[in-house]
């Protein structure tokens, strides 16, 4: 395993198969490989690199959304009516 | 018949329907582009995901972000010049007005109303039809009267997991002598139809971005009635009117506008239409600029006055279990018990709306949550679960706060601040008067109470240094534009003091009408656009009525199609 992915992968509580499934590992290395942690895990987390958004996939993968178990707005339809059920248990 | 709307918004689609499906030849003037086909994708990558950053806007039509401020404090609810308006950006919520609402001046503040909530019944069920509201007769009878028989289109929307926890709690229970019931809110959100309806566009699914983009047009917009237009509709977009033309007896006789193809600068050329009827449908301050700019239907000079809004005051705050927040429309409940009541003359009434989304609009959430717990340090599994725990917990109470019409919050003209056509820019006065103080800081309270009841975590704050923060009563108070924009045109009984009357023609002139929240002399505690649209398809009634095609002409049916009270 690379070291950007071992080292996002310890920030953000998420495993290298997760970051890998978000199909941006190649982006955020050429991002932010050698940046400090914090712009990191915002990467990661908010799909905010530097104050841009750096393509659709970023904010749709962002870990943040993962993290609280819910789909980022705009980008998933989980059916009519789905909001009414208990919520599924996110964090592990 | 030739009839002129101008403006493709809410207002102008509705009515240029009824029109066109009763003979009149109509011709509509938008002044923005078509709506772009990358909005859901602009979204996306917005930063700030505020209301008109999906939507494309042209240079030649700024839309609200052209307004100056001269007030003390700032008008801040945008509008959107685009076809479909700010219908197409808006919440989908439509409540109807409480009936007190009609005689606000005689409950509390403000100006009353030419006509009664039982007036405007029949035109709320038509524009129900119209537009197809997701809401239970019998539930909206707990709060509001509806006629006996009456279905609306479509069944309630399902409520939040959220709704369920917090109604569980405290229905039943009270604050200030009143009972607190959580009532579900009427939706422009495709459900469960009931029999005789037919769905238009997708059921909701869930998408959870209502505003500003529903991405499988589930929720209503203009561009709906748009598609159910007679062929003797012609839209023009592109074409910003900017002087209505009147003769020396009052009569409306042509507009001028501006055409420009070029999005990007004020290039544009000059073009004349007469009519026989003019619309006015532009937005409230769209519609008092232009009778501004022409000079029109202001001999009572209240053209441009009595601007209103919703300050809105949100309260934010972690129930003590996961609620799921983010999924599913924004909100789907609220409670009504403060619409109205003794206290409205010494301050203003709310509306109490039940916010699904989190600490989004109020606290930038999740990215200010996962900004806070870097900060202070977590790393891994441990940033994971804290982020988890925050934002699955979080919810928003959002209260729009009455506010009453004052002559002196206004909209006038900046002759020397113009846009790129050459058209002087809007000048905004606002204010914040006591009575509207008073209201949200009674707001302020009931929220602390209600958490106390949910045993939810406050992390409401409002801080100096933030927008629109101020102190009343030694408390710190801060308040948001709900993009609620009424008053500018305002309607009433007598010509000495209002603009347009019951039908919102305008006084001054018998054939031009300025139509939308611009009429209204109170916005009460209701999502205006419902109203607006009743109003709309009440006059659209009117003007069928009196302008015949010709002589014993035969109306092509009831304008509007209302429904029967089953």
């Amino acid at each position: 395993m690379d070291a950007f992915l071992e080292l996002s992968a310890e920030l953000t509580g998420f495993s290298a198969d997760e970051l890998r499934s978000t199909g941006l590992v190649e982006q955020y290395r050429a991002l932010a490989d050698g940046a400090p942690e914090n712009e990191i895990i915002q990467l990661w987390y908010t799909g905010v690199w530097r104050g841009v958004i750096p393509g659709e996939r970023a904010y749709v993968e962002g870990l943040a959304w993962k993290a609280a178990g819910v789909a980022a707005p705009g980008t998933r339809a989980p059916g009519f009516g789905s909001w009414e059920q208990r919520p599924a248990r996110s964090a592990r | 018949m030739k009839a002129v709307v101008v403006g493709a918004g809410f207002a102008g689609s509705l009515i240029a329907k009824v029109l066109g499906d009763n003979g009149f030849r109509v011709l509509v003037l938008e002044a923005g582009a078509e709506v772009n086909h990358d909005a859901v994708g602009r979204f996306r990558t917005a930063l700030v995901k505020s209301p008109l950053k999906p939507y494309r806007t042209t240079a030649a039509a700024p839309s609200s972000n052209y307004l100056i401020n001269t007030g003390p404090f700032a008008y801040s609810s945008p509008y959107l010049r685009m076809n479909g308006g700010t219908g197409t950006a808006w919440t989908g919520i439509t409540p109807r007005m409480h009936p007190d609402d009609f005689h606000a001046a005689d409950c509390g503040r403000g100006r009353d109303w030419p006509l009664s909530y039982a007036d405007l019944e029949p035109a709320y069920r038509a524009a129900e039809w119209e537009i197809g509201i997701a809401a239970d007769a019998d539930e909206q009878r707990q709060h509001l009267p509806v006629a006996d028989g009456y279905r609306y289109p479509m069944h309630a929307l399902p409520r939040t997991y959220l709704d369920h926890a917090i109604a569980s709690v405290v229905d039943g229970a009270s604050i200030d002598g009143r009972e607190l019931l959580v009532v579900g809110t009427p939706q422009a959100r495709n459900g469960v139809p009931v029999n005789g309806y037919r769905l238009d566009g997708h059921q909701c699914t869930g998408y959870a971005s209502c505003v500003p983009v529903c991405p499988e047009n589930a929720k209503y917009t203009p561009l709906r009635t748009q598609k159910r237009w007679s062929a003797n509709v012609e839209l023009r977009t592109r074409c910003v009117v900017n002087r209505v033309h009147a003769d020396e007896f009052g009569r409306v006789t042509k507009v001028s506008y501006q055409r420009y193809e070029d999005d990007t600068s004020g290039r544009h050329t000059r073009h004349e239409e007469e009519a026989d009827v003019v619309v006015l449908a532009a937005h409230a301050v769209e519609n008092a600029k232009l009778l501004l700019m022409s000079g029109l239907a202001n001999s009572s000079d209240q053209v441009g006055r009595n601007l209103m809004d919703h300050p809105a005051l949100l309260t934010w705050a972690l129930m003590p279990q996961a609620i799921g927040p983010f999924r599913g429309p924004g909100s789907t409940t609220g409670i009504e018990a403060f619409r109205s009541g003794p206290e409205r003359g010494a301050r203003a009434p709310f509306r109490i709306e039940i916010g699904n989304w989190g600490w989004g609009w109020s606290a930038g959430s999740p990215d200010s949550d996962t900004a806070e717990f870097v900060a202070a340090g977590l790393r891994g599994k441990a940033l994971r679960e804290a982020v988890a725990d925050r934002v699955g917990r979080q919810f928003t109470l959002q209260f729009e706060i009455e506010q009453e019409a004052d002559p002196a919050n206004r909209v006038t003209l900046d002759h020397a601040r113009r846009d790129p056509l050459g058209n002087p820019r809007p000048s905004i006065h606002y204010g914040l008067s006591d009575y509207v103080k008073n209201g949200l800081l009674a707001a302020k309270r009931v929220s602390d109470r209600i958490f106390e009841m949910l045993g939810a975590d406050d992390h409401t704050s409002y801080k100096p240094d933030e927008e629109r923060y101020f102190e009343h009563d030694g408390e710190p108070l801060r308040y948001w534009g709900a993009g609620h924009g009424g008053g500018t045109h305002v309607m009433g009984a007598s010509p000495r003091d209002s603009v347009v009357d019951q039908w919102q023609r305008c006084w001054d002139h018998p054939n031009l009408y300025a139509v939308g929240c611009g009429s209204m002399p109170s916005l009460g505690t209701s999502n205006p656009s419902l109203t607006m649209a009743a109003l709309v398809l009440r006059t659209a009634d009117h003007l069928v009525a009196t302008c015949r095609t010709g002589p014993g002409a035969a109306l092509a049916g009831p304008a509007g199609s209302w429904p029967p009270p089953r």
